[in-house]
């Protein structure tokens, strides 16, 4: 499902790589945990995978069709991110000038998914992040964990073959972040999409099927 | 792009509109009111001069061409009449005899018709006998009034009427009206063998209107008379006359239109500085969508979407509000826009498709470009770190405003200002000065393009000395954020240069005009008659002893057409004294005398460049039916006739054959006898119908229309300040805005809310400050433009330059006042988020 | 023969028939005048009512076509006094129409005063109002008549060249029209003459070719109370002869003068009197313009002889506007009885009464 092979990320006017001939890859449904420490670059490598930063030598292969996001263009690997990832980020990034429903509408507004859907999809989704009834809130009255759970929402409405999160718990209290994290694993499993997280915490990395580390030397 | 994403935009542009309501409605009032001057302007000058043509056309009819002299005091030979009658290409020729005629103290036109061939083309003028008249119709004598004459003589139908002009009297009885003669047109119709008789001219008639056979190609047919004519006759299409009509106020008319068009790229820099802050507050929410696979095309579209969704409702507000305006104005103020080119009646508005969309497109085109950087921008933004810490003021590209040379800088800003210098000494392109207005452009960009170094130089002294950290915090933000103090500042820059030019020019031609004034109206009295000669009685009267005037000069007034597509020339004939002209008219330059047996003219300024005529020269006058040649004594300014006028000596004109008819006085009186003298002249203007004025009243007058003329501009001018004002508050608050974060870290450092509004409104008057001195330069060059080369190259005025400065700086003084109390309400805006929140909604 | 003076009369109205009994003292048409060439085929100012008139027809592929062309000239009796050139003493009006095969009758006008775009000559014929004109020009086998008319549906610039002598009507072109003998114009024909040329169709130039019927005739005396209107027919003989016949009729229809005159091929004139020409009603053709019927095909009787008109198209009634609207039907007829050929049959007064 994800396949990064010989990958190497330099910075413009830097010296050092960020990181050089990186390789690994995720199967269909496996979840992986990336580890390692402040700025050793796993979101910079997480960038790259999703297409947002160029890595400079390598092939990153995404999705049923395996695409090189690498040697895709700026709109093509938009679209591929449209139909084929999901994102959940450490500071949730929910619109605050949508509703929560109009949140979650926004993947399958962009991935083209027949408008007759949305709404059956979106409710369904949101009951089981545990957000019933929520949809035509604002996201300014909700919690932490509620935003998170809507990104989650939104992360899989579109039903995409690979999650990415960055340090989805890093902003919530211990508590929160113990459900949150159980809810994403459990509705990632439940889609049998594949993800890749990035964490610090060695308990959400434990509930993975594999840790990567990354340090300066490279994977291991 | 398809359906959801549509609706991905929509809720987009929606959401927008509610949390920027303040900021969307100016930019969309701002575009409004462009719009709205625009084409207000544009439908009371379309609505006079359709007024004025359709006036036309109901006397003139729609003759393909005209045969008429080039001397308002020559006449068309029936001769050549009855020539062009038999021409196999003519189908119609119809005879007019026009002129004016004192009935009572009333001035009016008489138009002597052939009913056979009048009948065709001009059905408006036909007129309808009285039923209570019994008699042989119009063949017979009698009048034939239209029915506003009627009214405003007083008169019915059967009456006796005496029509004079000079000598000439007619005395008759009204024998019917003129049904179609449209309601305000005061009019006399009569057979045109009747008129000759009376009023001549003798064998000849005052023009010919022709309408050619089917298939006859005018400009051919045309060419096929262009030798056979007599001279001081002309034949041209009639196509001209319209031309000719518009031609009289176009370069008026282009005047306030390029100023409407200010306001308009006005309220295109506030979408501009809308849509950046718009962009740069929204740059982590685009980045987002980036992420979730909005391509890099859709936020560039999005943005200009947005800057539409400004532009479409503020056009088409813009749209209804120039209609509404153009209709209150004409029904208050009639059709004139402060030129004195079209006067009385209330002219239709009749908005038309077209214009209407093109002003329409206009609003729009000033959004989309107010909105093009901002969208770009936005396309550029690089995801990842947008993401994380928000807005890039540069975009990532490897080039680098800040390591260019400041060199090519220079050099770059050297190059716009040769160009504008070049194009200022470029010559009008069909009449307007075209180049004069891109030079003005090229002035504002200059301005704004030199805004960020003066910037720079000006804080960056500032900065290195001790300041208190407030002051501080400001300076370092002005050189620090250099593209959010650019957009503050070219908003001030381009309406601040805009208002400070039209200050100087009005106040230029204001001084230009009054000492004008002072050497055209040497005598202490003026009588003046319209179109028609001064009473003989009257002028007999003034040559008797016990007459209370030392002296007494005469003058008449005609029309010369030396181009067919141009309006006409004055032929002023003056008792003038050849030898010293300059005791009368206010030369520019030296008065040559003429050489021996040459008839000396003096040409005013307009002549002189329509014409392209020098002092010194020989020129041929179309004069009295045959072409007279003449030579160029000297040049003359004159701020009353556009269209350029020519003085002769009364002598001279005599000697040429010319029936010297006087239609304006000059008068002194006795030492010591003004009050008898005044009370004279009202009694015998009063008995004759004709106007007398004091040459103060008229000065009072004339300034009083000058003033009046340039109301328009005035309104102009503040809507572009307020305009300009309304940019610094938004783009002040955006500015502020997207340092909330770092605001909120100084007063978690200890800085209280009085300290950071201080640092704020501090840096809004540093920018303003820079603007308005930016802005005051361009303009004063901008003001030098207008006065030595627009005015000159559209309207054929010169003038000295005069700064006023009286009015500059209590105005640059007052803006500032008004930029720092707008970054007042900016700084209150971003202060007013409790530090915390801000820290914690910024991650 | 004063026919058209009936014409002239709405034509002018109100501006002439409405005048004070005009100061001007006209010419009368007197029996004494001997008529001399081509002096007298220019206009006599002097005389009330003056007309020079066309009628021909022209042999094209499609059929039998007509054309018509009349100038007056009107001396009204106003602004007689004034001093201007172009006071509006002489007036001039033209008509045109042309009949052809299967088409609409073409028709249209002109108006003018002399020395105002319009024009005559005392010394020859020789009218114009603006491009259309009648003139005459040379002697001999040169002598022609040329005539130009160009309106916006059709024009023509045809060359008439004369077969036979000038043909004086009446005693010496002395032509009495009623009972009375004041009551007589001067009045000239000029049968069979050449007609060679071209017509112009909707912009299309073609050659035309035929034989026409010229008519000058001057008076200045009305006609006598109770006329309502006219039948006159001018035609030019398959044998080279020439017929012309009119009668005056009164409102019931009645025939209040009538007068004919015969020339056959070798050039022997017949006159007719009252009593030997009748004309008789064969068939009527109602116009759908304004109800009129005009008798178009009429039987008429001169003397010994017994001829009936068949009109070549029925639709060819004119109907003029300017100065006042007038109707009458003047169309292109063929002859068939004891005398046959083609010529022009006139109808007034069917359109209403044309009262003065």
């Amino acid at each position: 499902m994800l396949s990064v092979a010989n990958l190497t990320k330099r910075h413009p006017g830097s010296a050092r790589p960020v990181f050089s001939a990186l390789g690994f890859s995720i199967a269909a449904g496996e979840i992986v945990a990336l580890a390692g420490e402040s700025g050793v670059g796993k979101s910079t490598l997480l960038n790259c995978i999703a297409g947002l930063e160029l890595a400079n030598t390598g092939a990153i292969l995404v999705g049923p069709q395996a695409q090189d996001i690498v040697r895709l263009d700026e709109a093509a690997r938009a679209a591929l991110r449209a139909t084929t990832i999901g994102f959940v980020f450490q500071a949730f990034h929910v619109l605050p000038t949508l509703t929560v429903a109009q949140n979650v509408a926004v993947p399958l507004l962009l991935g083209g998914v027949a408008a007759g859907e949305h709404a059956a999809r979106i409710e369904a989704l949101l009951g089981r992040v545990g957000l019933p009834g929520f949809g035509p809130r604002w996201p300014g009255t909700l919690s932490g964990g509620e935003l998170q759970r809507v990104a989650i929402a939104r992360a899989l409405v579109h039903r995409p073959s690979l999650i990415l999160a960055d340090e989805p718990t890093g902003n919530l209290d211990p508590r929160t972040a113990d459900e949150i994290l159980v809810l994403l694993l459990e509705r990632v499993r439940e889609e049998g999409a594949s993800a890749l997280i990035v964490t610090h915490s060695q308990h959400v990395a434990q509930n993975c099927d594999r840790i990567l580390t990354l340090t300066p030397d490279g994977l291991q | 792009m398809s359906a959801p994403r549509w609706q991905l935009s929509w809720w987009l542009i929606r959401a927008q509109f509610q949390t920027r309501r303040t900021a969307t409605a100016l930019s969309m009032l701002a575009i409004a009111l462009g719009v709205a001057l625009g084409y207000a302007i544009h439908l009371i000058n379309d609505a006079a001069l359709a007024d004025f043509s359709q006036a036309m056309k109901s006397v003139q009819g729609e003759p393909d061409a005209l045969v008429a002299p080039q001397d308002s005091a020559g006449r068309v030979p029936l001769a050549l009449i009855n020539q062009l009658a038999r021409d196999e290409a003519v189908a119609l020729v119809v005879p007019v005899i026009e002129t004016r005629v004192r009935i009572g103290e009333l001035t009016v036109r008489l138009i002597g018709l052939d009913v056979f061939s009048a009948g065709l083309l001009m059905p408006d003028l036909l007129p309808r006998q009285g039923e209570s008249i019994k008699g042989g119709g119009l063949f017979e004598d009698g009048m034939y009034a239209s029915p506003a004459l009627l009214a405003r003589l007083q008169t019915k139908i059967g009456a006796g009427v005496t029509a004079m002009r000079g000598d000439a009297r007619w005395s008759t009885h009204i024998a019917g009206d003129l049904p179609a003669a449209r309601p305000d047109d005061l009019l006399l119709v009569a057979d045109i063998a009747r008129v000759q008789a009376h009023f001549g001219p003798a064998d000849a008639v005052s023009e010919g209107r022709i309408r050619l056979a089917p298939g006859t190609k005018l400009t051919a047919w045309l060419n096929t008379w262009a030798g056979k004519l007599p001279p001081g006759i002309t034949l041209r299409a009639a196509a001209d006359n319209q031309a000719r009509l518009s031609n009289i106020s176009r370069a008026y008319r282009v005047n306030l239109n390029v100023l409407a068009l200010v306001a308009l790229l006005t309220g295109g820099f506030l979408v501009f500085a809308t849509q950046l802050t718009a962009v740069a507050q929204r740059s982590t929410q685009f980045a987002l969508l980036g992420v979730l696979g909005l391509s890099p095309r859709m936020r560039l579209m999005q943005v200009l979407f947005e800057g539409l969704a400004i532009g479409v409702p503020g056009a088409v507000i813009g749209l209804a509000l120039g209609w509404a305006m153009a209709a209150a104005f004409t029904r208050l103020l009639g059709g004139d826009l402060g030129g004195g080119f079209f006067s009385g009646g209330t002219p239709a508005i009749v908005p038309e498709l077209l214009p209407a969309l093109g002003f329409f497109a206009l609003g729009c085109a000033a959004s989309l470009a107010g909105a093009l950087y901002p969208a770009w921008l936005n396309r550029v933004q690089p995801l990842a770190q947008a993401l994380k810490t928000g807005f890039a003021q540069r975009p990532p590209s490897g080039r680098d405003d800040a390591l260019r040379p400041r060199a090519g800088k220079a050099i770059a800003l050297a190059l716009v200002a040769g160009a504008a210098l070049a194009l200022t000494r470029l010559p009008a392109l069909f009449d307007l000065p075209l180049a004069g207005y891109g030079a003005i452009a090229l002035v504002l960009v200059l301005g704004i393009a030199v805004a960020p170094l003066v910037t720079q130089m000006a804080f960056g002294a500032f900065a290195r000395r001790e300041l208190p950290a407030a002051q501080r915090i400001a300076v370092q933000n002005v050189m620090q954020a250099p593209l959010m103090a650019q957009v503050a500042a070219s908003g001030l820059i381009v309406s601040f240069a805009l208002t400070v030019s039209m200050v100087t020019m009005v106040a230029s031609f204001r001084v230009a005009l009054d000492q004008w004034l002072d050497v055209v109206l040497p005598a202490p009295y003026y009588v003046r008659s319209k179109g028609v000669p001064l009473p003989p009685q009257l002028l007999a009267a003034l040559e008797r002893p016990d007459a209370p005037f030392a002296r007494v000069e005469r003058m008449a007034a005609g029309a010369l057409n030396l181009d067919p597509r141009r309006p006409t020339v004055a032929v002023l004939v003056r008792e003038l004294d050849p030898a010293n002209p300059g005791a009368r008219l206010p030369f520019t330059g030296e008065i040559l005398a003429a050489p021996a047996g040459a008839i000396p003219v003096w040409i005013s300024e307009p002549m002189q460049e329509l014409y392209r005529l020098k002092p010194g020269q020989t020129l041929r006058l179309p004069l009295l039916g045959r072409e007279v040649e003449v030579f160029v004594g000297g040049v003359w300014r004159d701020y009353a006739r556009q269209f350029g006028a020519v003085v002769i000596g009364a002598t001279d004109y005599r000697a040429l054959g010319g029936k010297f008819e006087a239609t304006e006085l000059a008068l002194w009186p006795h030492q010591g006898g003004e009050a008898a003298a005044r009370d004279w002249l009202a009694r015998e203007a009063s008995r004759y119908g004709i106007e007398m004025a004091e040459a103060g009243e008229i000065r009072a007058l004339s300034l009083d229309i000058f003033d009046k003329s340039f109301a328009v501009t005035y309104a102009l001018e503040a809507a572009a300040m307020l305009i300009g004002l309304f940019g610094l508050a938004v783009t002040l608050a955006a500015s502020v805005w997207l340092r909330a974060r770092e605001l909120a870290t100084l007063s978690a450092l200890g800085f209280n809310r009085a300290m950071l509004t201080r640092a704020v409104m501090l840096e809004g008057a540093l920018i303003a400050a820079i603007g308005l001195a930016v802005g005051l330069a361009c303009g004063i060059a901008v003001g030098a433009i207008l006065t030595h080369v627009v005015n000159p190259q559209a309207f054929h005025w010169r003038m000295e330059l005069q700064i006023p400065w009286l009015q500059v700086l209590p105005g640059a003084a007052l803006t500032l006042a008004a930029g720092i109390i707008a970054s007042r309400f900016a700084a209150l805006q971003a202060t007013r988020l409790p530090a915390a929140q801000v820290l914690a909604s910024a991650q | 023969m004063r026919r058209r003076s009936f014409l002239l009369a709405p034509l002018l109205l109100p501006a002439f028939t409405a005048a004070k009994q005009p100061a001007v003292r006209y010419a009368a048409a007197s029996r004494a005048t001997r008529l001399a060439f081509p002096r007298d085929h220019g206009a006599h100012p002097d005389f009330r009512t003056e007309w020079w008139y066309v009628t021909g027809a022209l042999d094209t592929a499609q059929g039998d076509a007509g054309f018509q062309l009349t100038f007056f000239r009107s001396r009204p009796g106003l602004a007689e006094d004034l001093a201007s050139p172009i006071a509006a003493s002489q007036i001039l009006f033209a008509h045109a129409a042309l009949t052809l095969p299967g088409k609409p009758l073409l028709h249209a006008e002109r108006a003018g005063r002399a020395n105002l775009g319009a024009g005559f000559s005392s010394a020859d014929c020789d009218v114009h109002i603006g491009a259309w004109s009648m003139r005459r020009s040379g002697t001999g086998a040169a002598e022609q008549f040329r005539l130009k008319v160009a309106d916006a549906a059709f024009g023509f610039d045809l060359q008439l060249a004369p077969t036979q002598p000038l043909l004086l009507q009446g005693e010496n072109g002395w032509s009495q029209k009623g009972p009375r003998p004041e009551l007589a114009s001067h009045y000239v024909s000029w049968p069979q003459l050449q007609v060679a040329g071209n017509l112009t169709l909707d912009g299309r130039r073609q050659p035309a070719a035929g034989r026409a019927w010229f008519d000058h005739e001057w008076s200045s005396e009305v006609l006598a109370a109770g006329g309502v209107g006219w039948d006159w027919i001018g035609v030019n003989l398959d044998d080279g002869g020439a017929l012309m016949a009119f009668r005056i009729r009164d409102a019931a229809g009645a025939t209040l003068y009538a007068h004919a005159a015969l020339r056959d091929a070798a050039g022997r004139l017949t006159q007719f009197g009252a009593g030997e020409v009748s004309f008789t009603p064969v068939r009527h053709w109602p116009s759908p313009r304004n109800g009129a019927r005009y008798p178009v095909q009429m039987a008429i009787r001169c003397g010994p002889h017994t001829i009936e008109t068949m009109p070549v198209q029925d639709a060819q009634e004119i109907s003029a506007h300017r100065p006042l609207p007038v109707s009458y039907w003047e169309g292109l007829v063929k002859i068939r009885g004891t005398l046959s050929g083609r010529g022009y049959l006139e109808l007034t007064g069917y359109a209403g009464a044309l009262k003065l």
